[in-house]
């Protein structure tokens, strides 16, 4: 049974519907790839699935507790002038499970070190978020999510301005928490990053949804980019078993 | 040297007035420091205009009662940051347009109030304040709120910084960024209102922005610049409260003087992005960058 299910969803952007009819549910353990072209509802769906805009019609049921839900925003959308060091950002994912006023462990600070280190950012733990470059700046924002000990984890467009190496490890450590059970959706852009990364696919387009293995969107699209592709031709859909809908 | 600080010994009416200036000293540095880092600067100066309206009311209606004018200031400042909002989410213009014009409004409502009903001697203590009259009905509203406010602080202080940082992540995990919003600029227009008789309507934000923007050029973390701003603080209240006295100087606008004066001097030689510190910079060498140990 998968811990998110959409149910008939529709969602709106103001007086805009964006999304209608959506169904279906993600699997746990794998990696969601949400594409479609710009203003499609993309980030409108990753909106309604962390409970920040409210159904139009229909339901979002998930079972994965506050506390676990993870958000990896793009990175215009963070205030990087905000005066905060690589370890400090990464403590902030144990937040959601200490509240507003509990301190720190020493195992949680140990915790952190270990996230760092595995995102190979443990030199950078003191430098401010303003001085790293995209890349770094990447790996910090999921040591955060590492750190919550994240179940469901939504990512808007990570690789987007990053280096190849950082890409590299993004894959992996999304890989392992996926391996490890965490229900994962990003938003992609890109024909090679879902090859690398996808176990299934769900496009959006004029509105409305079509579940697809990776095998088929790649076959449909080729080696084009994504987003060049707007509005989707629509997927076959016979071979899906993997992915519900 | 221990002449120069005899005075807050020897007098009662120094005493209050220090500790009247320490505990807003305590309290308005920290809400500064994140009304500068949410670009909101100017916010603090527009709520300080903002209470003059119901501080002029209550002095209309009770002359010079301390909790009629702080009951109407803090009323007023209220309704003016909710109708700034109410008017920016209804019409989608951005808010400071919107603060801006209940601002200006609010300032010559509250200047043609005490006009009415006052002289011009009245119309200068409200709007420029009177810290060496600081009387104990004072002091202890002053303390009630610094008490309140570094209490609420610490208790919102992560949702504080994640609105800042990321307002998304805070809403994912079901908070109301308008409620954390709301809070913090009630807790504005309190702090303003407390310090409204001791520095004055005008001058109160400059002990809330001034410590704040200073301690910018000093530090690159939170705490640090809180504490910093706090310290600063502190040192401008007690130095012009002692200079006030000496020099035989009005006490308000000599506190936020020095204020200004830390400030003019963290610009120029703070440890971080000031004049000297742009003058002097060189490029770090390539082994202390790769090892993260490089500062700017």
């Amino acid at each position: 049974m998968s811990r998110l299910r959409l149910d008939d969803l529709s969602l709106a952007q103001g007086a805009r519907t964006v999304l209608e009819g959506l169904s279906g549910s993600f699997p746990d353990g794998a990696i969601t790839a949400l594409v479609g072209a710009n203003g499609a509802g993309k980030s409108t769906l990753i909106q309604g699935i962390m409970g920040i805009l409210p159904p139009l019609a229909g339901r979002i049921e998930c079972d994965v507790p506050k506390e676990r839900r993870a958000w990896l925003p793009q990175q215009l959308a963070l205030d990087l002038s905000f005066p905060m060091s690589v370890e400090e950002l990464v403590m902030t994912g144990s937040w959601p499970t200490r509240g507003a006023l509990r301190g720190y462990r020493s195992s949680q600070y140990r915790q952190a070190r270990a996230v760092m280190q595995r995102l190979g950012i443990t030199h950078l733990s003191h430098r401010p978020l303003g001085e790293l470059s995209g890349g770094q700046r990447q790996r910090a924002l999921l040591g955060r999510t590492l750190m919550q000990e994240a179940e469901l984890l939504l990512l808007d467009e990570p690789f987007a301005n990053v280096d190849s190496d950082t890409v590299n490890v993004l894959i992996q450590v999304l890989r392992d928490m996926a391996d490890q059970g965490s229900t994962i959706i990003v938003v992609l852009h890109d024909l090679e990053h879902l090859s690398r990364l996808a176990d299934c696919v769900l496009t959006l387009t004029g509105g409305h949804a079509q579940w697809a293995t990776p095998h088929e969107v790649l076959e449909r699209h080729g080696a084009m980019d994504l987003t060049s592709q707007a509005p989707f031709a629509p997927l076959n859909l016979s071979d899906s078993s993997s992915c519900s809908t | 040297m221990l002449d120069l600080i005899t005075p807050l010994a020897d007098y009662g009416f120094m005493r209050r007035a220090l500790i009247a200036g320490l505990a807003l000293s305590l309290a308005a540095p920290p809400l500064g420091v994140f009304l500068m880092l949410r670009g909101m600067s100017l916010i603090g100066d527009a709520m300080a205009h903002a209470i003059l309206p119901g501080v002029a009311l209550g002095f209309l209606m009770a002359g010079f009662s301390l909790p009629a004018m702080s009951l109407g200031g803090i009323l007023s400042g209220l309704v003016v940051a909710g109708l700034a909002g109410g008017v920016s989410q209804m019409t989608g213009h951005r808010e400071d347009s919107a603060m801006a014009s209940f601002y200006l409004i609010s300032l010559a409502a509250g200047v043609m109030l005490v006009s009415l009903g006052g002289s011009s001697v009245d119309l200068t203590h409200v709007l420029f304040g009177s810290i060496l009259a600081v009387d104990t009905t004072a002091l202890l509203l002053i303390a009630a709120v610094s008490t309140a406010t570094v209490l609420l602080l610490a208790i919102m202080f992560r949702a504080l910084v994640m609105e800042c940082l990321d307002p998304l992540f805070l809403r994912g995990q079901g908070v109301r960024p308008g409620l954390i919003q709301g809070v913090f600029l009630g807790l504005v227009v309190i702090n303003l209102t407390a310090g409204f008789q001791t520095l004055g309507t005008l001058m109160a934000v400059g002990l809330m922005m001034l410590p704040a923007t200073a301690a910018r050029f000093w530090s690159k973390r939170l705490e640090g610049l809180m504490g910093l701003a706090i310290v600063i603080a502190m040192l401008a209240s007690t130095g012009g409260l002692l200079l006030s006295y000496h020099l035989d100087l009005p006490s308000g606008p000599s506190i936020i003087l020095l204020a200004g004066i830390a400030y003019l001097l963290s610009a120029l030689f703070g440890r971080y992005n000031s004049l000297l510190v742009r003058l002097r910079r060189r490029a770090a060498p390539l082994d202390t960058v790769r090892n993260g140990t490089s500062s700017t």
